[in-house]
């Protein structure tokens, strides 16, 4: 029974797998996966999380209005987040952080920069 | 008369060298008490020193043996320290191959898990851009004649820059597509140009190039060549052609059984 939840959001099936990959490796957390912007907030909607990581560019809506859209929501509003962006674009970064981003991971992805950063951010 | 006081006389002097005689015994008895008395204060100090040196050789011997432990337990403590540290790097290493491994299995069963052309593609994309870390990119595919290259994808480039290649031409892309035969450069990497790109990968299919998978350039933080960024250009080379095959030869309105249909008369 997982004790914590994580919602992935990212457009890219084959990073999302990869994260879902690693997070895995996490004992007790349970990992729900969304496409964009979009089904990440459809998601948020269905239930609670405790952490969200969420890529920048993705079709739809993207990263930046996601988290601008969840810490807006009263429900999701103190959830960390973790922003994935290339090391390119420190603006991006910059403005996601500004929004209220609590994180975030460059590309390209690496699992045990994943796993310290969502246990250090859950606290596990 | 005479004779009494001469008695008396001599008795007198023989009372009193008596009388000296014993005082000087007893001068002589108390200085020698007095050396015997010394005497047992040397030698009781002289048998305290000697039980002292004892008691310090004894000292000297736990003191001995008590640094030998120690010495024993810092040898055996950098032994564990050295234990735990080789421990922690196979860990490491291990968390690495985890990682590898799972970035070769996602990789190959994404390109494997499509059945539209427009999937393969972003998957190649998405292999050179965010598994492998490049910044410029270009996926080429041959044209059915074998004579050019055309790109199909790409990322960091204007689009004036990326266009059709000539099969065999001078360019990277065009020796590739001709020769089958990867080029990746394994020094300078930050040197990297369209001229002498940091890669070409030859996507290949039954012995033939049908495309390229072109890294220009690498991602600031990436400093070198990882050993699993062999491993995915070994994936591109040999895999990504079957899957862009089979996904284009798949017709999602007549669906998977339609596809195998009159498979059995091949086997």
């Amino acid at each position: 029974m997982a004790d914590l939840s994580c919602l992935v959001v990212e457009d890219s099936p084959m990073m999302r797998q990869l994260l879902v990959f690693a997070l895995a490796r996490i004992k007790k957390l349970a990992v729900t996966e969304a496409e964009d912007g979009v089904d990440g907030l459809r998601k948020l909607a269905q239930g609670r999380f405790d952490l969200i990581i969420t890529d920048i560019n993705m079709p739809i809506m993207d990263g930046l209005k996601l988290v601008k859209r969840i810490r807006s929501d009263e429900t999701h509003k103190d959830v960390p987040i973790i922003i994935i962006t290339t090391e390119g674009s420190q603006e991006d970064r910059q403005r996601a952080m500004a929004l209220g981003a609590t994180a975030y991971i460059t590309k390209p992805i690496q699992a045990p920069q994943v796993i310290a950063k969502v246990k250090e951010l859950l606290d596990v | 008369m005479d004779l009494v006081k001469e008695r008396e006389a001599f008795v007198r002097s023989f009372l009193r060298k008596g009388v000296e005689y014993t005082e000087a015994l007893l001068e002589e008895s108390r200085e020698l008490r007095s050396e015997i008395a010394d005497l047992r204060a040397e030698n009781a100090r002289l048998r305290a020193q000697i039980a002292s040196d004892d008691a310090i050789k004894d000292l000297l011997k736990t003191i001995e043996r008590l640094e030998k432990e120690r010495g024993n337990l810092l040898e055996r403590s950098e032994q564990l320290e050295q234990t735990e540290q080789e421990r922690r790097d196979r860990q490491a290493a291990v968390e690495q191959e985890i990682n590898d491994l799972a970035n070769l299995y996602v990789a190959n069963f994404q390109l494997h898990a499509s059945f539209s052309p427009r999937r393969v593609i972003r998957h190649l994309s998405d292999m050179a851009g965010q598994l492998v870390g490049a910044a410029q990119y270009v996926v080429y595919l041959v044209d059915a004649e074998g004579k050019r290259a055309y790109p199909v994808a790409s990322d960091g480039l204007d689009e004036a820059e990326v266009q059709p290649v000539e099969v065999g031409d001078a360019s990277p892309v065009g020796e590739a597509c001709l020769t089958g035969i990867a080029r990746v450069r394994e020094a300078d990497l930050e040197k990297a140009t369209r001229e002498d790109p940091a890669a070409v990968i030859p996507v290949m299919a039954d012995g033939k190039a049908v495309g390229v998978v072109e890294v220009i350039t690498l991602l600031e933080q990436k400093e070198g060549w990882a050993n699993v960024d062999h491993e995915l250009f070994q994936l591109l080379g040999s895999q990504a052609g079957v899957a862009l095959i089979a996904a284009n030869l798949y017709d999602a309105e007549a669906g998977p059984l339609a596809a195998l249909r009159g498979i059995e008369e091949k086997l």
